[in-house]
Formats: structure tokens, C-alpha cells, sequence
């Protein structure tokens, strides 16, 4: 039998236990996405900062959009409510464009970036994913804050939104998706050929 | 994007008086928005959060805000940084600010925010004196960097709902917080208590036309990008304009450094 003082021992020891433990869990997540992105960051900067011919950086910042970030979420995620109503085929199409896009307007301006610096800030819980705070220094430029919302549920870490000074990338977009689908009939399909008009123009 | 905001606060000013009624039944005429029909509740939603129901007067306002600067204001902003030095630009960028500090003081006051007050109060200090009547941007240097501040955020620290999206003709993206926000702002302004006179006048119209041109130079390429990214950028400036909007204010909630020694001082619980 357990005397009084053991039993409170063992109570105390598995309520702590029990608040701690998650917590604790909680710190490990943050600091794995803050690691993260520290990595993403410097594995940027010694791209665009390398000296290679500008297509060789495209290529090289592709590779780790695509390995980095979960594309198909924030596609899926500017999509909004609509991508409940796209019918399969359309969800196919769109996730692909998508992705042309995406990688066309981060490369595209590849050039700007030359001496590019950035410094890690706190990583923070926030509900599922964790936002990893960081200040991108260009020269020329006043110190932008930038935060990354990065998701941590699918098992490895990936970046789903870019926070520019309190400006979220995707819900920008969302925004700009939703307002074109409003005056186009809801039409799914107007945005695909949209998006297709516009890779086309830009290439 | 931090040169959008201040941009949108920045260009007016050059309204003639007797285009205010004739423009205001023009877009008056354009109406309102079609709230989705109440069995939608997801579009219900999306409806809500865009928070513009006065969008088709507001597109309205937008082309014509869109028109101006494509004749007028980006070609002299373009203009603007051809010509002159980023050093020189970099000048003007701090005079102006200097000219703004006493203003954002007086609302770092009322916003209750005692730390940013007093960031305001050096800066103010610091780049009239060492900084030459604010050439130099010395205070920033020194730690003492710049933070928005204005009315709209005062009405927003108190409690007061923005209100509806509103795109102002010439003025640009606001809503009625703050738009009252800029009006009473221009009434606490030390140099509207200038005395009257021809130097007056020439002094208040090339601040305007300066901080015009200014903030619209500080974002040439992030509008452009805009213009050629978005599938509509009426939509996209909108959410860009609210989002930046919103993460000063918070900034401005969050910001509760202490006052006094953290020694002296009562922690509120």
C-alpha cells in the first residue's frame, strides 16, 4: 500500500506530468520549425547571394520551393471555398498552374534579392503550426519583418504562408482569387484559363 | 509593403472644392453591393469578411484614383527617383517624417503607450538638433526607430470599429475611422497654426505634393508588381491595405513596454 506522502508524490509527479509533458512536446515543435527555417534561410541566401548565372538560381530556388514549402496546401488554401466546388479535373489543373505561378513570381525577381540577409527571431506556437518571426535585410532597403507559418502535422516541417509586415501572402491571393471568381460567375474554370493567360504572357 | 499605408495617408490634399459634390453623386450612383442570399453561408461569410459593401462605388473611386496615377503622380514619382539620389530622396523622406513627429506624439499619448511616446519625443528631439531640422535620421540609429501613429489608430486603441472599406477619391484605400482619424490629425497639426500668409500657403502645398510624391516613390515597383500579378488589384490592394493596416494597430496594442524602471513599476494583472 502506498502511504499518504506517496501517493501525493505520485499525484503531484502525474498531474505535472501531465500539464508539462505537451508543453514541453509544444517548445520541441517550435524549436524544429525555428531550426528550419533558419536552414531555409541560409540555404536562400547562399543562393541568390552565390554569384551563379541567374538561371542556374532559378533552378536551384525551384528545388527548394518545392521541398520547402507545401505548395499544393496554399494552393488549396487560395482556393478557398471554391475549391470544394472544382471538380476533380479542375482541382488537378488548378494545383498545377498553381505551382507554375508560384515559382514564376518568387524566381522572376531573383535578382533583387542579390545581398540579401536575414536574422532568425522567437518561434511561437500558433494553434497547429508554428510562426517562426525574422527580419530580411536588403541593402538599400529599411529592415522588412517578415514571419513564416510553418506546418508541422504532416510530419516534417513546411513553410504554408509568408507574413510580410502583418501582410499574409495567402490570404492575399485568396483574396484576389475570390474577387476575380465573384465577377466571373464563381467559374472555377475562368480562373484556371486566367491564370493560364497570365503564365503564358509572362514566359 | 509599409510604404502602401503611408502612402494612402499621404496623397490628398488637392481636391478642388467644387469637383467634391458632382464626384460624390457620380460614385454615389454606383451603389452598393448585392449581399449573397442567406442560405449561402459560406459566400454569407466571405461577404462579411471582405467587409465592402459599398464595392461598386468604391471600384468606381478606385479607376479613377488608378487613372490620376497613371497620368499624373506615378510619372513624377518615376521622375522623382531618376533624378535625384537616393541619399537626397532619403532627405526628403526624413523632413517630412520630422515635420509629422508632433502629431504621432500627441496620439502615442492618447493611445496610452507611454514607451512609444517617448521613442516619438527623442526622435523628435534628436533629428531636429543633431540631425540637422531632420536631414538625418540619427535617432534611428541610436535605437530610437519610427512607428506609425495617427488618429485612426488612437479611435482603434479605444475601442472604435473600422468601420466599412472606403476607396476615397484621391485619397486613397480608408474607412470612416479612419478618415476622421486623418482629418483630425490635419486639426492637431502644429503647421496648421502657422500664421496666415503666402509663405504659409507655398509651405503647406509643397509638404503635400512632396509627401505625395515621396510615398508613392517608396512603392513604385511593389505597385507595379501588384498591377501585374493580380487577376483583380482593386481586390488585392484591398486585402494588402486592411492586412497592414490591422498588424499596426496590433503592434501598437502589443507594444506595453513600462514606463518607469521594471523595479517601480505595478504589474497590471
Amino acid at each position: 500500500m502506498l502511504n499518504r506522502r506517496q501517493f501525493a508524490f505520485l499525484a503531484c509527479a502525474g498531474l505535472l506530468g501531465g500539464s508539462v509533458l505537451p508543453a514541453v512536446a509544444r517548445a520541441d515543435t517550435a524549436d524544429a520549425a525555428g531550426a528550419f527555417i533558419e536552414k531555409l534561410l541560409r540555404d536562400l541566401s547562399a543562393v541568390v547571394n552565390g554569384g551563379k548565372p541567374v538561371a542556374d538560381q532559378q533552378v536551384a530556388l525551384r528545388k527548394i520551393i518545392f521541398e520547402r514549402v507545401d505548395v499544393d496546401a496554399v494552393a488549396r488554401f487560395c482556393l478557398g471555398r471554391f475549391w470544394r466546388s472544382a471538380t476533380p479535373q479542375q482541382q488537378k489543373e488548378y494545383t498545377e498552374i498553381f505551382r507554375n505561378v508560384m515559382v514564376s513570381n518568387i524566381t522572376g525577381k531573383v535578382g533583387e534579392y542579390q545581398g540579401v540577409s536575414f536574422t532568425v527571431g522567437k518561434a511561437q506556437m500558433r494553434e497547429d503550426d508554428v510562426t517562426v518571426a525574422s527580419i530580411v535585410n536588403r541593402p538599400g532597403n529599411a529592415p522588412n519583418k517578415v514571419d513564416w507559418l510553418v506546418a508541422t502535422t504532416s510530419g516534417a516541417p513546411k513553410v504554408v504562408d509568408v507574413i510580410a509586415e502583418g501582410t499574409s501572402l495567402r490570404l492575399t491571393q485568396r483574396g484576389d482569387y475570390t474577387a476575380f471568381l465573384a465577377r466571373n460567375n464563381n467559374d472555377v474554370q475562368a480562373l484556371i484559363d486566367a491564370l493560364k493567360k497570365q503564365t503564358t504572357a509572362a514566359n | 509593403m509599409r510604404g502602401l499605408s503611408e502612402f494612402c495617408r499621404r496623397t490628398g490634399m488637392w481636391m478642388p472644392h467644387r469637383l467634391v459634390l458632382p464626384l460624390a453623386l457620380a460614385i454615389g450612383l454606383a451603389g452598393c453591393a448585392t449581399p449573397p442570399p442567406a442560405d449561402e453561408p459560406d459566400a454569407v461569410a466571405e461577404f462579411q469578411q471582405l467587409n465592402d459593401p459599398l464595392e461598386p462605388a468604391n471600384r468606381v473611386a478606385y479607376a479613377l484614383n488608378d487613372g490620376l496615377d497613371r497620368v499624373l503622380l506615378r510619372p513624377v514619382a518615376v521622375a522623382y527617383n531618376y533624378t535625384l539620389a537616393p541619399g537626397v530622396r532619403g532627405m526628403v523622406h526624413n523632413v517630412l517624417d520630422n515635420i509629422g513627429t508632433p502629431v504621432m506624439l500627441a496620439n502615442d499619448m492618447m493611445q496610452g503607450k507611454p514607451r512609444r511616446a517617448g521613442d516619438t519625443l527623442m526622435r523628435l528631439v534628436l533629428n531636429t538638433t543633431l540631425g540637422a531640422g531632420g536631414l538625418f535620421d540619427v535617432a534611428t540609429d541610436w535605437g530610437w526607430p519610427e512607428h506609425d501613429s495617427d488618429f485612426g489608430m488612437t479611435l482603434a486603441g479605444w475601442g472604435l470599429p473600422e468601420g466599412p472599406y472606403l476607396m476615397l477619391p484621391f485619397f486613397g484605400p480608408s474607412n470612416p475611422r479612419d478618415g476622421v482619424g486623418m482629418a483630425a490629425d490635419m486639426f492637431i497639426a502644429p503647421t496648421g497654426y502657422l500664421p496666415h500668409g503666402p509663405q504659409n500657403t507655398i509651405f503647406s502645398y509643397t509638404k503635400t505634393a512632396m509627401s505625395a510624391i515621396d510615398a508613392r516613390a517608396a512603392v513604385i515597383d511593389d505597385l507595379d508588381r501588384i498591377k501585374a500579378q493580380a487577376l483583380d488589384p482593386y481586390a488585392t490592394l484591398r486585402s494588402l491595405v486592411r492586412q497592414h493596416r490591422q498588424s499596426k494597430i496590433d503592434e501598437m496594442k502589443d507594444d506595453n513596454r513600462q514606463a518607469a524602471p521594471a523595479a517601480w513599476a505595478v504589474t497590471p494583472k
